[in-house]
């Protein structure tokens, strides 16, 4: 963070005459930036680069009228900061415009070399029936509900097609090892073209863990794959979020995550939570479960709104507000664990951190504009159908295929990537010109779903002050900030998750 | 400004000079989603907006929403100022950004070549 500086020269807010702000005169010129008031005392003012200063309230009103004296001893340490940051700058023409050209072209890299992300959804069909999965079927019906080898196929010519010389191939469900089969079928085909194509492939198996035995796993340490899983919490609330007939998911996970570790290394094992609402009631007890199980990371994400869990009103239908509380108690336990000296990270905030504390870009398909979907994730379902995200494809599953983009083996990367479809999608995809967020100081850290939106909102470019996506992140960032700014020690803490070293 | 509130709605006659419309739009639209909002012109230097309570609440705080609503005039007025004043410069930053974009391979281009013209052959 750059260093804020100390000063107690407090402002009213109090309301001032037309030629106030009408025609200042200042010592210095402008540069872009934006304001957000985290607290009755501080705001908090962004450039378009997304460096911060936290400064007491009515500071942008003194800049703007031309009041921080660089000559006053107490403006002295403001007047350094906003000139060496870039929010004002001393001739028209900043000297370091160069400068603060290349830092935006840097945060918006990631655009660089498009689609990364190909999720492969080998099979539609589960073991488990858990009350809020969107998605999956019990069946043993393999021709209907599995992803067929042709378009396998069609799915890997198209992601050799990406300009991206690193792609990362995710393997999900239902569940995905009910289709090991295939899989091993897809990652020997994907082997072949990436020599051809020479591209680095990522493997990636999203699994409960439960179908897991020794020859999966010897194939996946032979070919260095991921594993992500998933964990909700202790074994009460794991085992009422997952239900699986005549059996412990809870202990199946656990065990199998240690088998995972002990073959491929703990840094090929992942696991992700899920909040529902019986989760949001024990966010202490779910870090404590990660903490037991010598994880260093937690990812705390909402469940997704869509598909079956949309109609499952009782159980997830749950308000942002709600969801905050619980994000915030469970990222007081994982701060508080770190001061304890156990080092654990929270996924979502580091992501936000990263983009907080560091120039760089984070590629985080939600947190991003524009959007990740197709710039960074495609997804190819188990039926042929390709969608612009995970939630586009769970939307499709209520029968709505805004998102569909093609079929594969049908259309050609042309038509999906670069279809009308996906034109029409770009223009809701970018933050800095949607309503709300165009004025909005999180910009650079937040994103934009239009997925989302439709989803929840019924329209692509939606509305910020009913929208969850807005409210949460919102919350989350000033609160991240607020928090960083009232104790050091936990500014260091949140450095340490970004950099990984505690 | 001038403020009248009656059970669920607030009317505001606001100084056309100071708030502009477009300071208006963007600091009432986030009030929509708790008030049915609208904005007219009650004359040439002067705008009228009602907040109509859209959720049937026991009581509405008006005090502290007047004062909040006073605030965030202030505030947007403010973000205003600073995106008009610093338009330019913000252009030329994402213009900069972009132009130094360097091609690694030369643009492939279906362009046929019956004229002899090809599109590989310019030099950029
Ligand atoms: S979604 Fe909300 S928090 Fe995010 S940039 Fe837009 S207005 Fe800001």
């Amino acid at each position: 963070m750059i260093p804020t500086s100390a000063i107690t020269n407090m402002q009213s807010r109090k309301f001032k005459e037309v030629e106030h702000y009408q025609s200042p005169s200042r010592d210095y010129f402008l540069l872009p930036f934006k304001f957000h008031r985290i607290s009755v005392e501080k705001e908090v003012i962004v450039n378009e680069v997304g460096d911060f200063l936290v400064v007491p309230t009515g500071t942008t009103t003194r800049i703007v009228a031309g009041e921080i004296n660089s000559g006053s001893v107490s403006d002295q340490e403001l007047y350094a900061d906003l000139i060496a940051n870039f929010f004002i700058s001393e001739s028209a023409l900043p000297d370091l415009i160069e400068v603060l050209a290349t830092r935006y072209r840097t945060k918006k890299s990631f655009l660089d070399y498009f689609t990364s992300l190909h999720i492969f959804v080998m099979s539609l069909r589960c073991e488990h029936t858990c009350h809020y999965c969107q998605v999956s079927r019990v069946t043993s019906d393999k021709n209907k509900y599995d992803m067929s080898r042709l378009h396998i196929e069609a799915g890997i010519r198209l992601m050799m097609k990406s300009p991206n010389p690193h792609v990362t191939m995710e393997f999900q469900g239902g569940e995905a090892l009910l289709a090991f089969e295939n899989i091993v079928y897809a990652v020997e085909k994907a082997k072949i073209e990436a020599e051809k194509y020479e591209k680095k492939i990522t493997y990636v198996v999203c699994t409960n863990l439960a179908l897991l035995t020794d020859e999966m796993l010897l194939y996946f340490h032979e070919n260095k794959m991921l594993i992500s899983t998933s964990l909700d919490g202790p074994s009460f609330i794991h085992n009422k979020n997952r239900h699986k007939p005549n059996a412990s998911s809870h202990q199946l996970a656990v065990e199998g995550i240690k088998r995972c570790r002990e073959i491929l290394g703990s840094e090929h094992v992942s696991a992700l939570v899920t909040t529902t609402t019986l989760s949001l009631e024990y966010p202490e007890e779910i870090v404590d479960e990660y903490v037991a199980l010598a994880f260093r990371n937690i990812f705390l994400r909402p469940i997704s709104p869509y598909g079956f869990a949309t109609r499952n009103k009782d159980r997830n239908k749950y308000e942002a507000e709600k969801f905050l509380e619980f994000y915030k108690k469970a990222l007081g336990r994982i701060i508080q664990y770190n001061m304890d000296g156990y080092f654990i990270r929270e996924d979502y905030a580091s992501i936000i951190l990263k983009k907080l504390l560091t120039p760089f870009p984070v590629g985080y398909v939600d947190l991003q504009s524009p959007a990740g979907l197709v710039n960074n994730v495609i997804v190819f379902n188990y039926d042929g159908a390709v969608y612009a995200s995970d939630e586009a494809r769970m939307l499709a599953e209520m029968n709505d295929f805004t998102f569909k983009l093609g079929t594969l083996g049908e259309n050609t990367y042309e038509e999906i990537f670069y279809g009308n479809k996906v034109a029409a999608l770009s223009e809701v995809m970018t933050n800095e010109s949607l309503p709300g967020c165009s004025e909005c100081a999180f910009q650079a850290y937040c994103g934009v779903d239009p997925v989302f939106n439709h989803a929840t909102q019924g329209d692509l470019i939606g509305h910020r002050p009913t929208s969850s996506f807005c409210q949460r992140n919102m919350e989350i960032i000033r609160y991240l900030i607020a928090l960083m700014d009232k104790d050091k020690k936990i500014e260091k803490i949140f450095r340490s998750w970004i950099t990984g070293k505690s | 400004m001038e403020t009248h509130q009656n059970d669920d709605v607030l009317n505001v006659t606001i100084d056309a000079e100071i708030y502009p419309e477009v300071v208006l739009l963007k600091c009432l639209y986030w009030y929509t989603n708790n008030f049915e909002v609208e904005i007219g012109k009650l004359n040439n230097l002067q705008y009228k907006i009602t907040l109509k309570a859209l959720h049937q609440t026991e009581t509405l705080d008006w005090d502290n929403i007047v004062l909040k609503l006073k605030q965030d005039l202030i505030d947007f007025k403010l973000r205003q100022f600073i995106t008009n004043e610093t338009q330019t410069i913000r252009e030329l930053i994402i213009a900069k950004a972009f132009a130094y974009y360097d091609h690694e391979k030369d643009p492939i281009s279906e362009i046929s070549d019956p004229v002899g013209f090809s599109p590989q052959s310019i030099k950029v």
